[in-house]
């Protein structure tokens, strides 16, 4: 009984993982960035979802559109005014530092406007255990589980489906030939930095009502978010979803089965062994032509 | 060989690197006592850095509003000189020696015993006293240190009166478990527990060891809903106490008491569990309704109202500990009639006073004396923090066995 | 030139204030790692995001060694310290050294990160290393020196070991080796270029290199947990150091180190809250300024701006 109520609590913990590694993921696959300052992108979605709730009473998963906007919007801005000006200058390991100097930048701003205190969020539906059988579940973290599954699916939709997700895959795939077709390969990476972004502030607000949180905790969701695509594989939200749920399920089993206090032990080293053995992940890359 | 070098640092005194280093030789002319040190404001312990960093502010603006301080005749104001180590090791020492370098000759401490110890080596070195309210763990009051003074008890007796307390609940407590955060001062902590209530005679079911940062605590509390003890002590960080607590909550995982050292006393723990919060039991130093006088201040009560006219930020007793280490020093100070730093450091040694934060008196290691500076317990009723025990700074009646999640109102 | 240096820099500890013998301290060590780092990082372009594992295993293997076997002996084992930890990372390199340096770019570098986590959580977590409850390091003492002093001088002999190490496999055949991997591995392999061996002998070396610092690092603070020494800011700085002097470069890692640490240490050091912006903003402007490091401003400006992609 306790292995499924394991398994349970680790795809559980294993979608927050997913949303909050996606937009890491898609940044990587279509432009080869790696963004030293997603997690702090992830803290300022859950920051500003704190803020609506705290100051409004707006339940954080009503307030993610508006959190989405707000970090897609600098997630454009970001991108144009510095993360292209670094790679066209100089390369993409040295955007990747310029992406470092952001998040001490963002980091510390966030110590500075609220204070460096724990935060936490209590919807109006948490504290009432789902008990299915001898499996208890913790409704907050279903609700996470399932608005992580529905931004999910959106946004595999979005880049499937829509316009822009086809140019974006194209941008990434051939950058010279999108170029030729007309596609403006700069506007489409910041399009690209913003959806990215903007999953990011998702994936705070969402686990803005799992978890409390403190400012110095966007270096552990960006470390995550490389675990999730190294196993997942790039560039997908289905990839990341993989790579989510597997390592939801690995930390839980690891607690369970060998100590409270290997989980991360654990983590990476499964992270190094799927490097060794597979290094394009479970699901290898969305981008192939890139690379 | 030593004299040469410090004539040749003299002689260098006039070369360009060397100027900061006499600004702060010059600001002696205006009789200002100084304090230096690091609090850690954005790393991981800078919610515990910002209160203690306010109570060294308070204090200083408190006696500086009073005219000063009078010290064997002369009147001096305080000056506070503290920098951020953002809970990196070499930066805390390097930037400690810059202080000493500046002339500074009194320190107040930072957190976590592996910044507390590299810049203590190098004050005690300097024989220049540090008085801390940060550091706990036993290792950093095994070292010989003749000029470090910490207010808390070292780790493992800060749970001796708890587990007394324990002992004298009806119906008796028949077992525990234990959740501790591999670090330092947690890890030493647990080891208190343990050693506290075996001499208690209270068996151990479990004990659960967490890594530095947790996203996750479901898989420890299904181990826990299997074999559930009647006691659960968290020496975790506030953080993961939170955590704790919420999936405790989520998933109906209840026990008759539940103490977590670190997080209830937090206003904005007690405000995210609301009525849930109520019966969970913690470790206090002070509370603003404590009976105690202080030379400056007044009151506790006087203290915590000063401190609310100039500081939105809740109180917490890191704030009135941090106040307390001033008031010490100029306690110190005033005993030896001097401030020169050896003095000063033999009169901290020999100190026993009372402030609004608790009666001061060190063990020879230097730690807090467990018995007069030792934790009370509290317990969280109609959503404040109270202090139930012992029975003379007792504000609450307490709650055992604690209700239900669910039930608790 | 180099000698007149050396005497100045040697000279150091006798005439200034201590604080700038410990920012001295820290430009040396910043300085030797980087050094270390960029045998395999700047030359061959291999970028590991973990040499933090060896500064770690270093200290910790030399600290268990030193305080369970050579009680007693502090500068003995000190000594024998340096050898244990260097020997003990150049083992764990060879270990993982085959199959992980079959990884190319970021791929490379993330199971770097990895790994170092790994041993991170290994140490903290698995009671024998004592990692959480930290090691108390013997205090050494030799020739009447101040511990800064001491310590400002072993790391300026480490110093300049490293950067001899360095001089002579770049400017030897195996330099030129690693260029041709850097520039295009596949080509270098064709062409005869032993790119294996290279690679895992730079690798081997360069963990061995930061091991043994890591001894000295860890001897300079006297008490060590694991987050003093395996810290992620350790990795990223080795590249920040390397990128901002100039990148595969001998004197990129001394002028990157002395610019960070002089700003990080001595320009901000007294503010209390916003240093960490400021830090991140001149991190951001330094990228965009100098792409190619600041040894490719002096550069650039000597040979007429030449632009090379």
């Amino acid at each position: 009984m306790l292995a499924i109520q394991t398994i349970a609590d680790g795809l559980v913990l294993g979608g927050l993982y997913a949303l909050s590694a996606v937009g890491f993921s898609l940044i990587f696959g279509v432009m080869g960035v790696v963004n030293l300052s997603h997690g702090a992108l992830v803290m300022i979605g859950a920051y500003l979802a704190w803020f609506v709730w705290h100051s409004l009473g707006v339940d954080p998963l009503l307030a993610i559109p508006v959190v989405m906007g707000v970090l897609a919007v600098f997630g454009y801005v970001y991108q144009r005014v510095l993360i292209q000006l670094a790679v066209d200058r100089s390369s993409h390991v040295a955007s990747m530092l310029v992406t470092f100097g952001v998040a001490l930048m963002l980091r510390n701003t966030l110590v500075l406007v609220f204070s460096p205190d724990l935060r936490s969020i209590t919807p109006s539906y948490s504290g009432h255990p789902l008990v299915l059988g001898s499996i208890v579940l913790d409704p907050v973290r279903l609700a996470a589980l399932a608005a992580s599954l529905v931004l999910l699916g959106a946004l595999a939709m979005i880049l499937q489906r829509s316009k822009m997700g086809r140019v974006i895959r194209a941008t990434a795939q051939q950058e010279l030939a999108a170029r030729l077709c007309g596609v403006n390969a700069h506007h489409i990476y910041g399009l690209t930095f913003a959806v990215s972004a903007a999953f990011a502030g998702a994936a705070g607000a969402i686990l803005g009502i799992v978890l409390p949180f403190s400012p110095p905790d966007e270096g552990l969701w960006t470390l995550n978010a490389f675990v999730v695509v190294v196993l997942g594989g790039v560039g997908s939200p289905a990839g990341a979803l993989v790579g989510g749920l597997v390592l939801g399920v690995m930390s839980t089993g690891t607690s369970q089965l060998i100590g409270a206090a290997f989980p991360n032990a654990m983590m990476f080293a499964v992270l190094v062994l799927m490097l060794l053995v597979r290094p394009s992940g479970l699901l290898g890359n969305a981008f192939a032509g890139s690379r | 060989m030593t004299i040469s070098r410090r004539t040749m640092v003299k002689m260098a005194g006039g070369v360009a690197l060397a100027a900061p280093a006499i600004r702060g030789a010059s600001a002696q002319a205006t009789k200002t006592i100084t304090f230096g040190g690091s609090v850690p404001l954005s790393g991981g312990g800078a919610e515990t850095g910002l209160n203690v960093n306010n109570g060294y502010a308070t204090a200083v603006k408190f006696i500086n509003e009073m005219g000063g301080v009078e010290i064997a005749g002369t009147k001096y104001k305080l000056e506070l000189k503290l920098f951020d180590d953002a809970s990196d090791p070499s930066r805390a020492v390097t930037l400690i020696q810059r202080q000493i370098d500046d002339g500074v000759d009194f320190y107040l401490g930072s957190f976590g015993s592996n910044i507390v110890l590299p810049t203590a080596a190098i004050t005690e070195r300097a024989e220049k006293p540090m008085v801390q309210a940060g550091g706990g763990s036993d290792q950093i009051f095994v070292q010989g240190y003749k000029y470090m003074f910490g207010f808390f008890p070292r780790a493992t007796r800060q749970f001796l009166s708890t587990a007394a307390f324990i002992k004298t609940l009806a119906p008796p407590v028949q077992n525990y478990s234990v959740i501790y955060t591999n670090d330092a001062f947690s890890k030493t902590a647990a080891t208190g527990v343990m050693n506290a209530m075996k001499a208690q005679g209270i068996p151990m079911l479990d004990s659960y060891a967490f890594p530095e940062t947790i996203t996750d605590a479901s898989s420890v509390l299904a181990a826990i809903r299997a074999k559930t003890p009647e006691a659960l002590i968290c020496m975790t960080h506030d953080q993961d106490n939170l955590l704790l607590a919420k999936q405790m909550i989520a998933t109906g995982t209840n026990v008759n008491l539940l103490f977590q050292g670190l997080g209830p006393q937090l206003g904005s723990f007690r405000d995210t569990l609301g009525k849930a919060a109520n019966g969970i039991y913690f470790q206090t130093y002070w509370d603003e309704r404590a009976p105690l006088k202080d030379r400056f201040f007044g009151t506790s009560a006087a203290f915590a109202a000063y401190y609310k006219k100039n500081y939105t930020r809740p109180l917490a007793y890191h704030v009135s500990a941090g106040a307390a280490c001033i008031v010490t020093y100029l306690e110190a100070m005033m005993a030896a009639k001097s401030i020169d730093p050896a003095k000063v450091r033999d009169a901290l040694a020999n100190i026993d006073i009372e402030t609004q934060y608790s009666r001061i008196k060190f063990t020879e290691q230097g730690d807090g004396d467990p018995v007069v500076m030792g934790p009370w317990v509290g317990q969280v009723v109609g959503g404040a923090p109270e202090v139930v025990s012992p029975a003379n700074a007792k504000t609450a009646a307490y709650t055992y066995p604690t209700p239900p999640w669910a039930q608790r109102t | 030139m180099s000698i007149v240096l050396l005497i100045v820099a040697a000279a150091v500890p006798f005439m200034v204030m201590p604080f700038y013998v410990r920012v001295g301290q820290l430009i040396l060590l910043s300085a030797a790692l980087g050094l270390a780092w960029t045998l395999l990082g700047g030359f061959a372009g291999y970028w590991s995001f973990g040499h933090a594992a060896f500064i770690g295993l270093g200290a910790f293997s030399a600290g268990l060694f030193e305080t369970e076997l050579m009680k007693g002996q502090p500068l003995l084992g000190f000594g024998l310290g340096l050898i244990v930890g260097g020997v003990v990372c150049a083992l764990a390199a060879a270990v993982v050294a085959w199959p992980i340096l079959r990884l190319r770019g970021i791929y490379f570098a993330v199971a770097m990160l990895g790994v170092s986590q790994v041993l991170a959580e290994l140490t903290n977590n698995v009671d024998v290393f004592k990692g959480s409850m930290g090691l108390v390091l013997p205090r050494i003492a030799a020739f009447g020196l101040r511990p800064e002093a001491l310590f400002y001088d072993v790391l300026l002999i480490a110093t300049v070991v490293v950067g001899c190490i360095a001089f002579a496999i770049k400017n030897g055949r195996i330099g030129a080796g690693l260029m041709a991997i850097r520039e295009d591995e596949d080509t270098a392999r064709m062409l005869g270029v032993p790119t294996e061996r290279y690679k895992i002998m730079m690798f081997i070396l360069s963990a061995a290199l930061t091991g043994a610092l890591g001894v000295i690092y860890a001897h300079s603070l006297g008490y060590i947990t694991t987050s003093s020494v395996y810290r992620t800011e350790f990795s990223l700085n080795m590249i920040v150091y390397n990128l901002l002097g100039g990148m595969g470069t001998l004197v990129g890692p001394f002028l990157g180190s002395a610019v960070m640490v002089i700003l990080t240490q001595v320009v901000l050091g007294r503010l209390l809250s916003i240093h960490m912006f400021i830090t991140g903003a001149l991190l951001v402007l330094l990228v965009l300024a100098a792409p190619k490091g600041i040894i490719g401003l002096f550069k650039g400006g000597l040979f007429g701006g030449r632009a090379k992609g």
